[in-house]
């Protein structure tokens, strides 16, 4: 025999070091910046209390049009000047918006992160916001929608999300709108917005090689004539387990394939159950060898890949399984998926799929941790659920400390496989009728 | 490297820091051997992350796939995490992963690539497991793991060709540019029927004639020494059998340009019309592809670019989101341009594709500024160091540039050409390449929606 028949050993194990974190006080803000010597591209994100939860109803998408419309002109070069600027040095811009926080990253090569930084905050303090511009933008925007609206997808997770939350809620809509909330957005209210919760200092994320970075100048450069402080957006959302499955019904006709969106309600992010719950989901929807991925894709052979997770916010969490499968087998597809979330529920994890699920969880945090950009949403990480520097070691070792039972037990606690809500976006005609027999709980075509 | 360019002593910082010299693109050692066997051994070391990236290209793409045969060497891929004679089916995703490991592989035309990032104490085991599917494989291949993985392809294909508005752009877009019985000419993923056609012998022997040590290139970069890896390989690969006269693709020579345009409108499930104008060019690793490179990031990266400023700002025709060029870096015969802009409400498409042709076509006419070439190096040099700064990017990248050229050491030079390209050589390449005799037109058009004939 030509192979080596015995699986070697591990070798010795370096230990884990997230690297150092420095903090700067400048100007009113915060710079906190994690070192990367040698590097040669650094990253940097302007973090804002800013949120989406913010927006007001009927006008979701408010800050999604912000985001887009900051670089269209500055206070003091117009748009086509401050792209050739900001692309000069190799940088470009991003601006985004999620349920708690608004952000604006830049990255370029070490030397030039300083005047990224300046041309990031220009754009994000001092924006043009000309009333003809962010009207263009948010009519781009509806169509960017529309677009987005027409891949399989986005209009399952609008169902899934209406029906976990109160459907007026804030929550209850999409994160970025919907086309005829962003259609209602007005200049004015692009305008307030902007006034309202950019002209904070915020804090200024920083990941590169420090012995060659000014944090001070940066701080200075992000927070120059910025005034008060943000305002973080309320405790956690009530919520009440469920004790009925739901069926929604979104017809994408034509479709080979349906979409799944299968989900309910979870603690939030400060939950202190976060690490078991995070392990059981692995082993039940995270991993490769995870329980529906082995069994939907592996030995089935109904879908390209299929994952459930824990999603979870400030003010919220949810559980989630997300699939596309072949049309012909949509509904053994979602039997055996509600059949895995329930024997996860009932009989927990194996010491077997945990040891997988804690050693993957741990290394990732060193495997996927490499870049500045995926420092500083590490660093974004701290500062949005209010974490100590220490946090990513400890955080590896109550992976690997996590047992058995606290495994098990979170999922006992945290999956709900009897008050699942389950979109299934696809052609109606083909599925409905198979789908409403196969008893698996109440059929409503979803508006959407 | 952690040079203090800039620093102006107690004053702190220049205010107007100029990029960095390059002198090269790869500022990290690069060591190389051979085995007797044939395999090639790249070895990177860098100690700043307590992780290691093994990345194994075998030189072997749909480019090699005979008629009837389209699609084997991605489902082949596929095949081979399902098991090899001393590692269980699906325990190759286990061990990877359950020891704290990222892992895929990919196939284009040119190669299929295989690659894990784990954490640096189990470099021996990625090395063993890559050894085991090396030579391991057809004892372990069933039908149940082919008929499997066949249904778990037609659904890549049904998910990410299918199911999505202009899915099958790129599948389209290769039948236009390259004729039939060209090595491109068909898409990686491959035919449903051919798919189905296939038996267990034929992959046996896909297998048997090209994951040949002496087909291969083994990168690893990261917290590993290069004697340590050779001493590895050796163990673990060296007694693999090498396998002689490898036939080698089919010719993939072409001329660059095409003499004649081509056009296919496709009216579709898509929600705006769009369109692809693609040409060939010449093949990656050239410098009139460099020229090429530089080209397409003037004409549609960024907003910055010609196609941005021209269309979806100044005309406003196209929608901003949605419009860009790039090249697809193929080596073994004239790589593809693709240019493409999508109509916003109320455009015609025949003004869309005026006004995208009036801008390709400005390339030769208008030269390119020197704002407009320093704005396209710089975004250039931010893409190359972002691509090199994970050990699995730096592997994939050493990986490529031995098997397509030879040398793992060439990839020193491709950034510093990059940044060499001058404007008259943009025009060069776009009076060469961007002919209207050379395009190919590709338009979706939308289908007429029952609501809109309701409103009508």
């Amino acid at each position: 025999m030509t192979l080596v028949a015995n699986r070697p050993a591990a070798g010795p194990a370096r230990p884990y070091a997230f690297p150092e974190i420095r903090r700067v006080s400048v100007a009113g803000g915060t710079v906190i910046a994690a070192h990367l010597p040698g590097q040669l591209l650094a990253s940097s994100m302007l973090m804002l209390d800013a949120g989406a939860a913010h927006e007001s109803a009927g006008r979701e998408g408010t800050a999604t049009v912000l985001a887009k419309s900051l670089e269209e002109g500055t206070r003091t070069r117009d748009s086509a000047a401050y792209a050739l600027a900001l692309e000069g040095l190799g940088a470009e811009l991003s601006a985004a918006v999620d349920w708690d926080s608004f952000r604006v990253g830049v990255s370029a090569p070490v030397p030039l992160l300083l005047s990224a930084v300046r041309l990031a905050a220009e754009a994000a303090r001092t924006p043009r916001l000309d009333p003809e511009d962010v009207t263009r933008v948010r009519d781009d925007e509806v169509t960017a929608l529309r677009m987005d609206w027409a891949q399989p997808g986005p209009r399952a997770d609008a169902a899934l999300r209406a029906d976990l939350f109160e459907a007026a809620d804030r929550y209850g809509r999409p994160l970025h709108g919907d086309p005829a909330s962003v259609a209602a957005v007005t200049v004015d209210d692009v305008v307030a917005y902007h006034g309202a919760w950019l002209t904070t200092p915020g804090v200024l994320l920083v990941a590169g090689d420090l012995d060659t970075l000014d944090l001070a100048a940066l701080g200075e450069a992000a927070f120059a004539g910025t005034t008060g402080a943000g305002v973080a957006g309320g405790g956690p959302l009530g919520w009440v387990k469920r004790e009925r499955r739901r069926v929604l019904l979104v017809d994408r006709p034509g479709s080979v394939q349906s979409t799944l969106r299968i989900g309910h309600r979870a603690p939030e992010r400060a939950t202190p159950d976060y690490v078991p719950m995070t392990l059981a989901a692995t082993v039940l929807g995270g991993a490769f060898t995870s329980r529906l991925n082995h069994l939907i894709r592996e030995v089935r052979g109904y879908t390209y890949g299929i994952r459930g997770s824990y999603a979870m916010t400030r003010r919220f969490g949810r559980f989630e399984v997300a699939a596309g499968v072949q049309t012909a087998v949509t509904v053994p597809a979602i039997t055996d998926t509600i059949g895995e979330i329930a024997r996860t529920q009932l009989d927990g994890v194996t010491e077997d799929e945990l040891a997988v699920a804690r050693s993957w969880r741990a290394g990732q945090l060193s495997v996927e941790m490499q870049t500045p950009g995926a420092i500083v949403g590490a660093l974004s990480t701290l500062v949005l659920h209010d974490l100590p520097d220490d946090y990513y070691p400890t955080l590896r070792r109550e992976y690997l400390a996590a047992t058995v039972e606290q495994v098990s037990r979170a999922a006992a606690d945290h999956l709900h496989p009897k008050g699942l809500t389950l979109v299934v976006e696809g052609h109606a005609a083909v599925i409905r009728d198979e789908l409403a027999a196969a008893g698996i709980g109440e059929l409503v075509d979803a508006e959407i | 490297m952690g040079s203090k360019r800039g620093r102006t002593g107690q004053y702190g910082w220049v205010t107007s820091p100029s990029a960095p010299v390059v002198t090269t693109g790869y500022p990290w050692p690069i060591e190389t051997t051979r085995l007797a066997n044939g395999l090639r051994v790249v070895v990177s070391e860098d100690r700043s992350s307590p992780v290691v990236c093994v990345n194994l290209w075998y030189d072997v793409g749909s480019r090699h796939e005979p008629a009837g045969q389209t699609g084997f060497a991605h489902l082949f891929e596929h095949l081979m995490f399902e098991g090899s004679v001393h590692v269980k089916k699906t325990e190759h995703m286990r061990l990877v992963q359950g020891n704290g490991g990222s892992l895929n592989a990919t196939t284009n035309p040119d190669r299929t690539n295989y690659f894990e990032t784990m954490p640096s104490e189990h470099l021996e085991l990625a090395l063993w497991l890559e050894a085991d599917r090396m030579g391991g494989l057809v004892p372990a291949l069933t039908q149940e793991t082919l008929d499997n993985q066949r249904e778990v392809v037609k659904n890549e294909r049904r998910q990410r060709y299918e199911n999505v508005p202009y899915g099958d752009a790129w599948l389209r877009l290769l039948e236009l540019l390259y004729p039939e019985g060209h090595p491109y000419h068909h898409a990686t993923i491959g035919s449903m029927e051919d798919l189905n056609a296939a038996s267990l012998d034929t992959f046996k022997a896909f297998h048997q004639q090209y994951y040949a040590p002496n087909n291969c290139v083994l990168t690893v970069v990261g917290d590993a020494e290069p004697q340590e890896v050779y001493a590895l390989a050796e163990k673990y690969f060296g007694a693999l059998a090498p396998v002689p006269d490898i036939p080698p693709a089919p010719r993939g020579h072409i001329a660059g340009p095409a003499t004649t345009p081509v056009r296919e409108t496709v009216t579709a499930a898509v929600p705006a019309a769009r369109l692809y104008v693609s040409h060939r060019t010449h093949p990656f690793g050239t410098k009139g592809y460099d020229a090429i490179t530089v080209l397409a990031t003037v004409l549609g990266n960024g907003r910055g670019s010609r196609l941005y400023q021209r269309l979806a700002d100044g005309k406003r025709i196209a929608q901003p989101d949605y419009i860009g060029s790039y090249g697809v870096d193929l080596a073994h015969a004239p790589a593809p341009i693709i240019i493409t802009a999508t109509a916003k409400d109320g455009v015609a498409v025949a003004d869309l594709e005026a006004g995208l042709a009036e801008v390709v076509d400005s390339l030769v006419t208008e030269p390119v500024t020197e704002e407009e070439l320093g704005r396209a190096k710089a975004m250039l040099t931010t893409a190359w160091w972002r691509s090199l700064s994970t050990v699995g990017g730096r592997a994939d990248t050493l990986g490529r540039y031995a098997t397509q050229f030879g040398d793992p050491a060439t990839v020193a030079y491709r950034l510093p050409q990059w940044l060499a390209i001058t404007a008259d050589e943009v025009t060069e390449a776009a009076a060469y390449a961007l002919k209207p005799e050379s395009r190919v037109t590709l338009t979706y058009l939308p289908e007429e929606t029952e609501s809109k004939e309701e409103r009508a």
